[in-house]
């Protein structure tokens, strides 16, 4: 499987290089009806970068991510992913959806097929790969992820942690160019966290682009480039990790902090 | 506070008697208070009561044999007259079909069983194609075998089809079954080709096939059946050919007005609505009145539309529709997250449906369709009433028979108990269904 490993590498020198763009954000606004979700949202996201979102419930963090691959669609604004810009036409939605890769606080894993099927549904329908090279590349994936012995049992049958891990294996089986995770460790039980999160820091470590929207602190501090803080549709702060956690400038970020780091 | 300590493992001890035994259960189930034990045996005496009265009637006191019901009566004036039903007995599952051609509505049902018996086996491959071919050919080749006659073009084509795939099938199965393999396979090893490329085989495959099409189509041109007219089909085989056909064609038809109600299309949206809407809300008999009066005022010139086909078209289409509302309470316990995840590994509509929500509703939606199918093999008896002799109408017209004049008790009792039988063994089997597909989860 000597392509998995090129795009590897490539991958790693992109993000030494660090300056191509691969999201763009202008402008961008959107509504729940009359709630006003997303308000001017700017952002850019450089190849091979690393950002955490935090923030409290309903700031539309999750909403921010949704949008990249169009789960939600804005009104106002645009977004440029992988030099496609995201508007009515479906062809470039179902090519940005197949090079971003999303994972879900609650899982979301196909309970009907078993694990290795759920790895392989995308490769072989949607990039058309020969079914026994998808399972091969999805056996590696499960081997990176740690769950290589669980490939022919249904999802139900797993732990919370191993579920999340396949849905993480499943995303890489499609060769994302970026990796969005909604709230990833939030449904898992405590003693699970570590496992998903461990998965997540080798990931990061091949030079994936990482949207992570999550409270986990420790992983921010450990992976992250960026750490944007998110309240009321707003992107109120955002800075490098060490300079975030310590020297946080605006009210609203300090208050955020200080209630999840003291609960 | 101190920490307290359970000092001894607690060994595991036997249940209480009243769990485990006969006597226990009767005393916790039947007996646990005066007033239960009270209704317990009023209870058992109603039962007894109706069960030996109808013992004495319909078996001891019963007639079995006798030439007319006057002979009957002079045997056993209590009893019940089964002679009447058993002499009536290919009526009720043929009609009036021709005596000497009902072979071919046996071959018929034959074939019927060869072609979906394979579904059930575990070592048989390519079930897909086999489901296929039984909804899109079997209805042809088993329909010109009912009816006979001359062929036209697309009946000749059908009919051969239809042929080849029975044939293939069948030898699918016996391969399948003795060494677990295809057919493809064997017949790619035994022409030596197992080494050849993909394509090279899979033209092989084309070209025997091919050929085998063209040596039945030829020989099928010499070969027609006595043209039996739909007047004289009755009796269980049409009730079965009316609900058969319906409920093969309520589940796709379902399908589609289902995702058609819940699409983002306003203009699909609101037809398949009304089309649902409208059908649901009418009786079936009325349906079955206006397709036999109104079909014919839309249709164009010179097409033949007899009166049972234009049932088949009422059938199919009022079936559909609650099929449609069934499919679509199927969908609606798919949660959106599901939706969600097909969508960013990039699957589109088609994509997300056929692989990811359908297989999940489907499972869901078995106790209800086999509910409607079993709503709609009974449903199929209202048209006796438009002047068809199903079931139900040859039951019904023993008693007007001369030998037999005034026989209704017994042969209404045994299409009772036929139905019975038949809704019964649907409904245990779509319970075994559910258990064995709800095997593989435990969400």
């Amino acid at each position: 499987m000597t392509s998995v490993d090129e795009q590897e590498t490539q991958t790693q020198l992109a993000s030494a290089a660090s300056s191509e763009v691969i999201i763009e954000f202008d402008k961008v606004n959107k509504w729940y009806g009359d709630f006003h979700v997303l308000k001017d949202i700017d952002l850019v996201v450089h190849k091979g970068e690393r950002i955490v979102v935090c923030g409290p419930s309903g700031s539309g963090k999750s909403t921010l991510i949704r949008c990249v691959n169009r789960l939600e669609e804005h009104q106002q604004g645009t977004i440029v992913v992988d030099n496609m810009t995201l508007d009515k036409n479906l062809k470039n939605i179902d090519h940005i959806r197949s090079e971003v890769g999303m994972v879900f606080q609650s899982f979301n894993l196909f309970p009907h097929l078993t694990i290795i099927e759920n790895l392989t549904l995308g490769p072989i329908w949607v990039r058309k790969i020969p079914k026994v090279e998808a399972r091969e590349a999805a056996m590696k994936y499960l081997a990176r992820v740690k769950i290589p012995e669980q490939a022919n049992k249904y999802p139900g049958q797993l732990s919370g942690g191993q579920q999340q891990r396949v849905a993480i294996a499943r995303s890489l089986c499609m060769n994302p160019k970026i990796m969005l995770f909604d709230e990833p460790t939030s449904a898992l039980d405590p003693e699970m966290i570590k496992e998903v999160l461990d998965v997540m820091v080798e990931l990061a470590d091949t030079g994936m682009t990482m949207i992570v929207v999550s409270h986990e602190m420790g992983f921010a501090k450990t992976v992250a480039d960026r750490v944007m803080f998110m309240d009321e549709g707003e992107i109120v702060e955002q800075n490098e990790p060490h300079e975030f956690f310590n020297h946080p400038q605006h009210d609203r970020t300090k208050l955020f902090l200080s209630q999840i780091l003291h609960q | 506070m101190a920490a307290v300590v359970k000092s001894e493992r607690t060994a595991a001890r036997s249940a209480p008697l009243s769990e485990t035994t006969v006597l226990g259960w009767l005393r916790k189930n039947l007996f646990s208070s005066w007033i239960n034990a009270l209704l317990t045996i009023v209870s058992i005496y109603i039962i007894y009561a109706a069960v030996k009265g109808f013992y004495v009637w319909g078996v001891a006191d019963a007639v079995w044999v006798a030439k007319d019901r006057r002979e009957c009566f002079d045997i056993s004036i209590d009893g019940a007259c089964w002679a009447g039903v058993i002499q009536w007995m290919n009526n009720f599952i043929y009609g009036r079909y021709p005596r000497g051609e009902l072979w071919r509505v046996n071959l018929g049902a034959l074939m019927l069983v060869l072609w979906m018996a394979p579904l059930w086996v575990p070592r048989v491959k390519d079930k897909i194609l086999i489901g296929m071919s039984t909804v899109f050919l079997y209805p042809f080749l088993a329909g010109y075998f009912f009816a006979g006659g001359e062929k036209g073009i697309f009946m000749q084509v059908m009919v051969t089809l239809g042929i080849v795939f029975l044939v293939g099938n069948t030898l699918n199965v016996i391969i399948g079954v003795s060494s677990g393999r295809g057919l493809r396979e064997v017949m790619i090893q035994k022409l030596g080709k197992q080494d050849a490329s993909d394509e090279s085989q899979r033209n092989t495959i084309l070209a025997i096939f091919v050929g085998a099409l063209v040596v039945v189509f030829v020989l099928q041109m010499w070969w027609t059946f006595e043209a039996v007219s739909w007047t004289k089909w009755g009796g269980m085989f049409l009730t079965l050919v009316i609900s058969g056909i319906g409920i093969a064609a309520a589940l796709p038809l379902g399908i589609f007005l289902a995702l058609g109600r819940r699409s983002k299309l306003p203009v699909i949206r609101v037809l398949c609505t009304a089309f649902i809407e409208i059908f649901r809300s009418v009786p079936l008999i009325t349906v079955l009145f206006m397709a036999t009066t109104m079909f014919p005022l839309f249709m164009p010139e010179g097409v033949p539309l007899n009166k049972l086909t234009q049932v088949i078209i009422a059938v199919c289409l009022f079936s559909g529709c609650y099929m449609a509302e069934t499919v679509r309470a199927g969908l609606q316990a798919i949660p959106n997250g599901q939706y969600e995840a097909a969508h960013t590994i990039g699957l589109g509509y088609w994509g997300t449906m056929g692989l990811i929500v359908m297989p999940q509703a489907l499972k869901h939606m078995i106790p209800n369709i086999v509910g409607s199918f079993i709503g709609l093999l009974k449903d199929t008896t209202l048209v006796s009433i438009i002047g068809l002799f199903d079931v139900l109408g040859m039951l019904r017209s023993v008693s007007q028979d001369i030998p037999w004049r005034g026989l209704h008790k017994e042969p209404l009792l045994f299409g009772a108990m036929l139905f019975f039988i038949v809704c019964f063994a649907m409904s245990k089997y779509s319970r075994h269904l559910e258990v064995k597909l709800s095997a593989g989860d435990n969400r």
